[in-house]
């Protein structure tokens, strides 16, 4: 076999210049990763768009990777290092349960806040130890939300939610009758619900994604408690609200208006940022 | 009697029956006698939007997800939470993608709801012929919404599944289905039909929550995260209904979920 020495030459620099231009590209955007990366492990915010880019650049730059340096063994390994998952995916998963954690502690100051009103701690003795058990069921929620967020090495959220607890605030004065505290109540749940809902896809930590549905379940079930309470209290069947209920004097409608959907929406979830500390 | 000798007893007390199939890795793994397993990545391929399509494919069952796995949050009262890795079985933190079991996850889930709506249908059947006695309005009107929101969930999964090519599932979760049936025989009033139907709905609610970090997709997750929901929230009404308290369970439990 005959080699051609000239155009074997050309190749040799023609690769040396691809190898060349690859590590430079690589050399220059190494701090940029290692900032990135840096960034999320220690920043408090954090967005699935912010992840989704930096992924689409790490995709770019091994698009480019793999042009300049061909198939070389530098261009198959730097590409391989950019095919892994982003590092610091916890970030994400902590901003979440700092979130999860701040609408616990703002339904267990709600339901505490209603307990000493009257007509809750002394009215129908169903409501009251509805809110009574539904106020330490969000207690340790939010204790097991805190915990993973430890797990996760985060800083735990000790503070009630920033943008709901000044609304429960303004509320409170506003609270006359029982069906005024069932519908903040109701109003809570729903956002904790379809919070936990928006965020269970988001998760990398198999086991905040567990507990996370673990609990969404819970507060939908509070949510639809609630719902029937209202009905009752607003159709004026107060005295249904009773366990056991008398089943025969129940409205139709208290069949179905507990879960009006086939299917749970996000149109009030809360962004995993909302309530992540700062 | 352990789970692995158990048989199924039509006469057995339906709820401990469908506990006891449920309950167990064993009968976990004999829900799944004959379930067709459809290959990795075939819904993603249906619910993403870069993964590619693969074709359908039947093989033995799969191995059991449906864990029930110690605490690891380290809070006083912690839950049984729903951290299934069926690549490992473990419930540690990872960023590694399980394997993926997506098709026959949905199509059990699919073969649930199936059974959930036939179910509802016999009821009401029952209720219009007299059979389960004077039936309150409240019960009819869950008895038409529960069947209707379980088969809107059917239809739901079965889009996905077919957008993936796999087939509809049309037939009741095969095992599941002669115990609810032996059981049904045995309703005669309100009340015994709706703790069948508790049972059902705690099985659907427990199977979509252990099904949410099985699932590799994000879509499918999302999809069983919605449809729990509402299962849970079928079941907080047939609690009070049947006089006990609604929200019982500080954090959803997984010992009724069957295993894909």
């Amino acid at each position: 076999m005959l080699i051609d020495d000239k155009r074997l030459a050309e190749l040799i620099e023609e690769s040396q210049d691809q190898q060349s231009e690859a590590m430079k590209i690589a050399t220059a955007s190494i701090p940029d990763l290692r900032d990135y990366a840096n960034d999320r492990r220690h920043s408090a915010l954090i967005t699935p768009e912010e992840i989704r880019s930096l992924q689409e650049s790490r995709s770019n730059l091994k698009s480019r990777l793999g042009l300049a340096a061909g198939a070389g063994v530098i261009g198959v390994a730097i590409s391989g290092i950019l095919s892994r998952p982003v590092a610091a995916d916890t970030a994400l998963d902590v901003q979440i349960l700092q979130t999860a954690s701040s609408l616990e502690i703002l339904a267990v100051a709600t339901y505490g806040a209603a307990l000493t009103l009257d007509f809750i701690k002394n009215g129908n003795k169903v409501v009251s130890a509805f809110a009574t058990m539904t106020m330490s069921q969000h207690d340790e929620h939010r204790q097991a939300f805190q915990a993973q967020t430890k797990a996760l090495n985060g800083t735990v959220q000790d503070q009630p939610n920033p943008k709901y607890a000044p609304i429960v605030e303004q509320a409170k004065p506003t609270l006359k009758t029982p069906a005024d505290v069932v519908t903040l109540a109701a109003t809570l749940e729903q956002v904790a619900t379809e919070t936990y809902l928006s965020d269970i896809n988001q998760f990398t930590d198999k086991t905040a994604q567990g507990l996370m549905a673990s609990v969404m379940g819970v507060e939908s079930q509070h949510l639809a408690v609630l719902r029937a309470v209202g009905a009752l209290l607003a159709g004026g069947a107060a005295d249904l609200i009773a366990i056991p209920t008398d089943v025969t004097k129940l409205p139709a409608a208290a069949g179905s208006i507990a879960f009006p959907d086939a299917f749970q929406g996000i149109t009030m979830a809360s962004p995993p940022a909302e309530g992540a500390v700062k | 009697m352990s789970n692995d000798n158990q048989e199924l007893d039509p006469n057995m007390d339906p709820g401990s029956t469908l506990t006891a199939m449920t309950s167990g890795p064993f009968s976990r793994r004999r829900l799944l006698a004959g379930a067709g397993i459809i290959s990795a990545g075939l819904i993603a391929a249906a619910c993403g939007s870069d993964s590619k399509k693969t074709t359908a494919t039947t093989g033995a069952p799969s191995t059991t997800v449906a864990t029930s796995t110690a605490p690891t949050t380290g809070a006083t009262t912690a839950p049984t939470t729903a951290a299934t890795t069926p690549a490992t079985g473990g419930s540690t933190p990872s960023s590694e993608a399980p394997a993926n079991n997506d098709g026959a996850i949905l199509m059990l889930a699919a073969g649930l709801e199936v059974l959930a709506v036939g179910t509802y249908k016999a009821a009401l059947d029952a209720a219009t012929a007299g059979k389960l006695g004077a039936v309150p309005p409240a019960v009819a009107t869950f008895v038409t919404t529960a069947m209707a929101q379980h088969q809107a969930a059917l239809d739901k999964l079965n889009s996905v599944l077919t957008a993936a090519g796999a087939t509809a599932v049309t037939e009741p979760n095969a095992k599941l289905k002669p115990v609810v049936d032996a059981a049904f025989g045995k309703v005669t009033d309100v009340g015994g039909a709706a703790k069948l139907a508790l049972m059902l709905e705690q099985i659907a609610a427990a199977t979509y929550q252990s099904a949410i970090p099985a699932i590799t997709d994000k879509t499918g997750q999302q999809l069983a995260g919605s449809i729990m929901i509402i299962d849970f929230q079928h079941a907080a009404v047939l609690n009070f209904v049947l006089g006990n308290y609604p929200v019982p369970d500080t954090f959803g439990k997984l010992d009724q979920a069957v295993a894909a």
